[in-house]
């Protein structure tokens, strides 16, 4: 049953071809048949499976019902391990779920484990994970993307047929468009927070990454919705993004922005690009040049707010209450210094630091004040943007996936670039996501679609008949050099 | 970033650089910092700080008594805890 998506995977639970627990069995000897990708750092295996035996799927059941996730662990899951790939939470057992986990839980699906993922979300190759690297399955040796590497492994590799991401500055999107898949980050706010273990409360959203947008429509309205402990949670309904799938959107205007120098890019990158907007022509949308002044300080900004962030959310990890403790201490103060100098790894300890800084005393105002500032100028530039386009457009990531070691070990500010097309959206809040659309060198690489607020049905249709009239989301890896 | 500045920073985020790996953090920190410092070219002149993207604040809540006392689930997780507390090291001799 590998490879299946979520909508295949219904038809042959309501036909009755196979039951939930010939799935789920089946899921678990996949998963061992390939754990060499090291997708996972813990599996679910005896809950999942004593689950599975008390689900019957007809055709009145929820689409999601008896299917298998996988889950970012990055969700609090109760009784369920959760270590944000870190070895500050090696064994850190969650008192209570997220929202997220609960609401797949109440529309039916399966948790059937917890997916590798950078250190805190802090990484853009999955290399920054306490559990070791993720391999994509198109070429092993090469990184899935970031920092939800594990989960687009899981679904590229057709283990599973979708998986939970988080996406702070294109954590859902680029790991997406590495391995081949679809992948969308909502509004901020439209997916509750509670329980999600916090990089930069600001940035943060979950969303679902799934082999097509259809899969990942089912996937987000099952995620969305208002939840009062949350404080920055939407007071909306869950989005209906599956029913308007079959909604007309005609005569779309999509904007392709000047200042994101495509023309940087490799000839076969710009040629793919090229080719996408062809068929976007063809589907009936116009395509626009737009201008987005302020957007080539996106990664600056990024890099003064999320660590800021992060410094203030990760202060909690003491060696206190929980979390790594260190046998060192001689007192009080010691034990958080050394709790801390050993359980985080390199990148999280430049992102504290950094953040440390540009909120001290001396540097707030020069850092931290100003890229807030910066923030608003390219929030206005976007609400500019979409007075006259429907949708923007642009390539996902500046490259396909990479060998192991080969971005960042000299100048962490190489990997940062991966996100150059990703971060903007975070900081502006807007819904966001990445499809595939062609290859190079052999590895699949991705298209993104930028929506206005609220706009992930638009974004979803439009994914959708791109995907009708296109192939690429079909595409099985190649497992090269496994 | 000085040598100054650095042990500051490090003490108030509670972090020890190991001496073989602090001459690498600290060269990418001030390599970071020359990235975030073109940040200053951009005019923000009478512009106010976004500090969230949708600009809602947050909600507030009514300040009700919940019976739920999960003392013992959450001391599960305490690396080290008597059945009431968290244990820390000795802070007054």
């Amino acid at each position: 049953m590998q490879f299946q998506t979520i909508k295949e995977i219904n038809d042959g639970l309501v036909s009755k071809k196979f039951s939930v627990e010939e799935l789920i069995k089946d899921t678990f000897a996949l998963i061992n048949e390939n754990k060499v990708l090291n997708c996972f750092i813990s599996l679910n295996e005896e809950n999942a499976l004593a689950r599975a035996k008390k689900i019957k799927v007809s055709k009145d059941s929820h689409l999601l019902s008896g299917v298998p996730i996988a889950q970012k662990d990055l969700f609090c899951t109760k009784g369920i391990k959760t270590t944000c790939g870190s070895k500050m939470l090696e064994n850190f057992y969650p008192p209570y779920s997220s929202k997220v986990e609960e609401a797949l839980d109440a529309a039916g699906s399966i948790c059937i484990g917890k997916t590798n993922m950078d250190e805190f979300a802090m990484g853009s190759s999955n290399e920054t994970s306490f559990f070791g690297n993720v391999h994509n399955p198109w070429k092993k040796g090469f990184v899935p993307g970031g920092s939800s590497g594990g989960a687009a492994c899981s679904v590229a590799a057709g283990l599973v047929p979708a998986a939970t991401g988080t996406d702070t500055g294109g954590s859902i999107r680029q790991p997406a468009a590495l391995c081949g898949l679809t992948g969308i980050k909502p509004t901020y706010g439209r997916i509750s927070r509670w329980g999600m273990i916090a990089f930069a409360s600001s940035l943060d959203q979950a969303g679902p990454i799934c082999r097509t947008a259809e899969d990942c429509s089912i996937l987000l309205d099952a995620m969305t919705g208002y939840d009062s402990r949350d404080t920055t949670s939407l007071n909306l309904d869950p989005t209906n993004t599956y029913t308007d799938l079959k909604k007309p959107y005609e005569n779309l205007r999509i904007g392709i922005v000047n200042e994101f120098n495509v023309d940087a890019l490799s000839k076969e990158s710009q040629t793919l690009f090229n080719e996408s907007l062809k068929v976007f022509e063809s589907l009936g949308a116009s395509i626009h040049k737009i201008s987005l002044p302020n957007i080539n300080q996106s990664v600056p900004t990024y890099y003064v707010i999320a660590p800021a962030e992060c410094s203030s959310n990760l202060s909690r990890y003491d060696g206190v209450k929980f979390g790594h403790r260190s046998l060192e201490a001689e007192d009080l103060e010691s034990l958080y210094i050394n709790s801390r100098s050993e359980g985080f790894g390199d990148e999280v300890k430049r992102r504290i630091l950094i953040g440390t800084y540009v909120l001290s005393a001396g540097y707030y105002d020069a850092y931290y004040k100003k890229a807030q500032q910066v923030r608003r100028l390219i929030k206005n530039d976007f609400e500019e943007a979409f007075k006259e386009v429907d949708l923007i457009v642009s390539p996902t990531s500046p490259s396909e996936a990479f060998e192991f070691g080969t971005k960042g070990t000299q100048d962490p500010t190489e990997l940062y670039l991966e996100d150059l097309f990703t971060i903007s959206s975070n900081l502006a809040g807007l819904p966001a996501l990445s499809m595939p659309h062609g290859f190079v060198n052999g590895l699949p690489v991705g298209i993104q679609l930028i929506g206005n607020y609220l706009e992930e049905s638009m974004i979803l249709n439009f994914a959708n008949r791109f995907q009708q009239r296109t192939d690429f989301h079909n595409a099985k890896p190649t497992f090269e050099g496994f | 970033m000085d040598d100054q500045t650095v042990r500051t920073i490090c003490y108030l985020s509670r972090l020890r650089l190991d001496d073989e790996k602090s001459k690498k953090i600290l060269s990418d920190l001030d390599t970071i910092i020359g990235m975030i410092d073109s940040l200053s070219a951009t005019n923000t002149e009478n512009i106010s700080p976004l500090y969230n993207p949708l600009e809602e604040t947050a909600r507030k809540f009514n300040d009700k008594i919940k019976s739920d006392n999960n003392k013992e689930l959450f001391l599960e997780n305490a690396p080290e805890s008597d059945e009431n507390f968290f244990l820390v090291p000795k802070v007054v001799d």
